[in-house]
């Protein structure tokens, strides 16, 4: 049972690595600060949250280790809260960008614009 | 090679003068408060590496949240650009 | 072989992975032409630094480390916050 619980939380934090890398990526690379949020989400949710719940399988997996349910327990937290707390800061920045125009970008058709 | 938490705590340590050195040229004053932030973020993982949690705690909850309030607080009060 | 040499042999695979994504952020932080660009890019270096912080948790076998991480993703937010009020109206305050 606990070599079960080690593995998935081993596979977790890869994947979580992986995710981080191209969210990293794709934030270098992209021309616009509005194409960028695409990129912020998955290295926000892909490269953060999934490893934070792969740390709390882990440690609940292993068996070297003094305090396995207190790491555990405050991981799962610390998870629950970023996957909370980061689409709403991000949107909270999104809508300022919009509102006092500062960024530089030429739409095709732009839905939220205030007809003068 | 050798231990791989003080290779860690070199990379982020220079990236941490690099972005003070930023903040100290900036001339506009909302981009210095940006860099500032990234400095104090480089320098919690030194500070945890250098295993000193309660270090850790009182820097973030000062450098990132406070400071930076309290500075664009002062920056809505007055103006954005320096002036030489 | 015990959990315990698998463990360490995972970390020396995963811990460079991470910090080449927070040297990628932190090229992004340098760049950005608007104020936005370089506070996203703050947001997501914190919550990548704080899921790091909970993985080297488990390599120095200590559970006092651990509280680092819960009070970085908070500030983080609020930083967004801040910003945010400020270029919208141009009061930052209760």
């Amino acid at each position: 049972m606990s070599e079960i619980l080690f593995y998935l939380g081993a596979v977790m934090i890869t994947i979580g690595g992986i995710c981080d890398l191209f969210g990293a990526l794709g934030l270098l690379k992209f021309p616009n600060f509005y194409i960028r949020l695409h990129a912020a989400t998955v290295g926000t949710i892909g490269g953060a949250v999934v490893p934070l719940f792969g740390v709390g399988f882990l440690a609940l997996g292993a068996d070297f280790l003094p305090h396995k349910y207190a790491i555990a327990g405050a991981s799962f937290v610390t998870g629950i809260i970023v996957l909370l707390a980061a689409p709403a800061g991000s949107h909270a920045l999104a809508y300022a960008a919009h509102k006092t125009k500062i960024v530089k970008w030429e739409p095709k058709c732009d839905h939220l614009e205030v007809e003068e | 090679m050798i231990e791989i938490h003080l290779l860690m705590l070199l990379i982020t340590v220079i990236i941490g003068l690099i972005f003070s050195y930023l903040a100290i040229i900036e001339k506009d004053s909302l981009k210095a408060i940006g860099f500032s932030a990234v400095h104090a973020i480089a320098y919690a993982i030194a500070f945890y590496i250098l295993m000193a949690p309660d270090i850790v705690l009182a820097y973030v909850a000062v450098a990132v949240g406070i400071y930076s309030a309290l500075l664009i607080f002062v920056v809505s009060k007055t103006e954005r650009y320096e002036v030489v | 072989m015990n959990l315990e040499n698998s463990f360490f042999l995972l970390m020396k695979f995963v811990i460079p992975v991470y910090l080449l994504a927070f040297i990628i952020y932190a090229i992004r932080a340098f760049k950005g032409p608007t104020i936005v660009d370089i506070i996203l890019a703050v947001d997501c270096m914190s919550f990548d630094i704080a899921a790091f912080m909970a993985i080297l948790a488990i390599y120095f076998k200590s559970a006092f480390l651990i509280s680092g991480a819960i009070t970085l993703a908070l500030w983080a937010y609020l930083l967004d916050i801040y910003i945010a009020k400020h270029l919208v109206g141009k009061e930052v305050g209760v």
